[in-house]
């Protein structure tokens, strides 16, 4: 899937004054390309990724997918969460089929779907747990899945490990890699990491502080799975980081 | 030690400093409050009558038909009032208005709309029990985080499943509050339900032995509902420890 955003502008009411979140966004994301949005917090990268989702809209500006302007959420487009987003009261399995659930697909076939995404995320044998049993990284692999087993076209990603231990992040880091490699889908990251946008994305767009701008935007050709300690990864990183210090 | 037995130290405790004010020292006399083997005595009286097991049983019937009654106008409208701004917009000083009205003060009406009897009865039960179920229920669907109703949508849910699926679920703690809540406030009602045109039930049981100055008999009617009340809230608490999230 593909997405336009053109001269896009945000801003919120805030105590009977504008306040200015974003502006002036062009981005156009291709069809199957890992794109991360990097700024400082409060930048506004947060709400560019609502708008893709349809869970806000722009204030000035058009944000289309394929073609088609973005009117509301879509199951077209996964969105997965900073914050714990599970159902608290459904299973792993029966939170992981909620979007097949709602489209109406039989009870069977897709908690087979379910199992398939289980098994993915690494977390066979927990098909029954609640989430409340789970530790914070076993969470977003459900989300991960949840988001995964609707088949959307595209998946939206809100600093989903931004809560996770360095070990479990570089984990999932590298299975969201595989997945994206193993599954074809576009994928919007956002993150405020340096290290984790030029780990993962094909192209990393740098946002300045707020209201964010486009700063610039690096593509990044090395080889998956990335090595961190390479030369060019780490030039790459001071690179974006002094844009971001600035 | 055992929670049961840890419970029931104090109740044990007011009964012997109630038996020694009464009957072993008469510092209280009998007309202000009668001794324990006098309640005890009206007790088995009206244990062996069968009138405590048919008073009982005829006020469980109405407080259940009263509450259920209440629960199912209630939960639907809650849900509605939480959901919609509007709707809750335009009902708040209804609601506002009517909810503080104690649901003795609608027995005329009552009385001219439902007629003396079982109905005018689960009536007055009906208007005590159904605001605590609608606000909590209200309540809860209003708290409901707001990631939990994005991330349905992001998968696809209409607002209607959304609702069903998402928006209940979380709201049941809630729910279930305001059940518990408001068949409390049922059986508090009782005795004004069954002032109208009722020829039996604990409320009556009260009523008519406070007329014939038999206060034994009357607190064996009130600790009857104080006991009722404890099974219905041990019930509910069960139904909580159930939601296990």
């Amino acid at each position: 899937m593909s997405f336009i955003l053109k001269n896009v502008d945000k801003s919120f009411i805030s105590q009977g004054k504008e306040l200015e979140v974003v502006k002036n966004i062009n981005i156009s994301v291709q069809d199957g390309e890992f794109l991360s949005l990097v700024g400082p917090s409060g930048c506004g990268k947060t709400t560019i990724l609502r708008m893709l989702a349809g869970l806000d809209y722009p204030s000035e500006g058009e944000i289309s997918e394929n073609g088609e302007p973005v009117t509301g959420p879509s199951p077209n487009r996964g969105f997965v969460f900073q914050q714990y987003s599970l159902f608290p009261w459904r299973t792993v399995l029966d939170n992981i089929a909620f979007g097949p659930e709602v489209r109406g697909v039989d009870t069977e076939d897709r908690y087979q779907n379910a199992r398939n995404y289980i098994e993915m995320v690494g977390l066979s044998g927990f098909e029954n747990s609640h989430p409340h049993e789970l530790s914070g990284g076993m969470k977003q692999r459900v989300a991960i899945a949840r988001a995964l087993a609707n088949d959307p076209l595209s998946l939206l990603m809100d600093e989903p490990f931004a809560a996770l231990d360095v070990m479990t992040r570089h984990k999932l880091q590298e299975e969201l890699v595989r997945i994206w490699q193993e599954e074809h889908k576009t994928i919007i990251f956002v993150t405020h990491n340096v290290d984790e946008a030029v780990f993962l994305a094909d192209r990393v767009v740098v946002l300045s502080k707020s209201p964010g701008e486009i700063i610039e935007s690096f593509q990044i050709e090395l080889e998956r799975i990335r090595d961190r300690t390479s030369p060019e990864f780490i030039d790459l990183k001071k690179n974006i980081t002094s844009l971001l210090e600035k | 030690m055992n929670k049961t037995i840890k419970a029931l130290i104090l109740p044990l405790i007011i009964l012997i400093i109630w038996a020694i004010l009464t009957t072993y020292t008469g510092i209280i006399p009998s007309y202000l409050i009668p001794s324990p083997s006098a309640v005890w005595v009206a007790f088995e009286n009206l244990l062996l009558n069968g009138s405590l097991i048919t008073d009982t049983l005829s006020t469980l019937t109405r407080v259940l038909l009263g509450f259920i009654i209440a629960a199912l106008v209630a939960i639907p409208l809650g849900i509605l009032l939480g959901w919609s701004k509007n709707a809750n917009d335009l009902s708040k000083y209804i609601i506002g208005v009517l909810r503080p009205i104690p649901p003795i003060a609608w027995i005329p009406f009552a009385i001219l709309w439902f007629g003396v009897g079982l109905g005018s009865a689960i009536f007055i039960i009906f208007l005590g029990s159904v605001f605590p179920i609608l606000i909590n229920t209200a309540d809860g669907v209003k708290r409901t985080d707001k990631i939990y109703t994005e991330s349905a949508y992001t998968l696809g849910a209409s607002e209607f499943q959304t609702l069903k699926k998402v928006v209940v679920p979380a709201a049941l703690p809630n729910i279930i509050t305001g059940l518990k809540v408001g068949i409390g406030i049922g059986l508090m009602c009782t005795v004004a339900a069954e002032m109208i045109g009722s020829s039996n039930g604990l409320g009556y049981l009260i009523l008519t032995a406070t007329s014939m100055l038999d206060s034994a008999s009357a607190i064996v009617g009130m600790l009857a509902i104080g006991v009722i009340g404890l099974g219905f809230d041990y019930l509910f608490r069960r139904a909580e420890m159930k939601i296990n999230w």
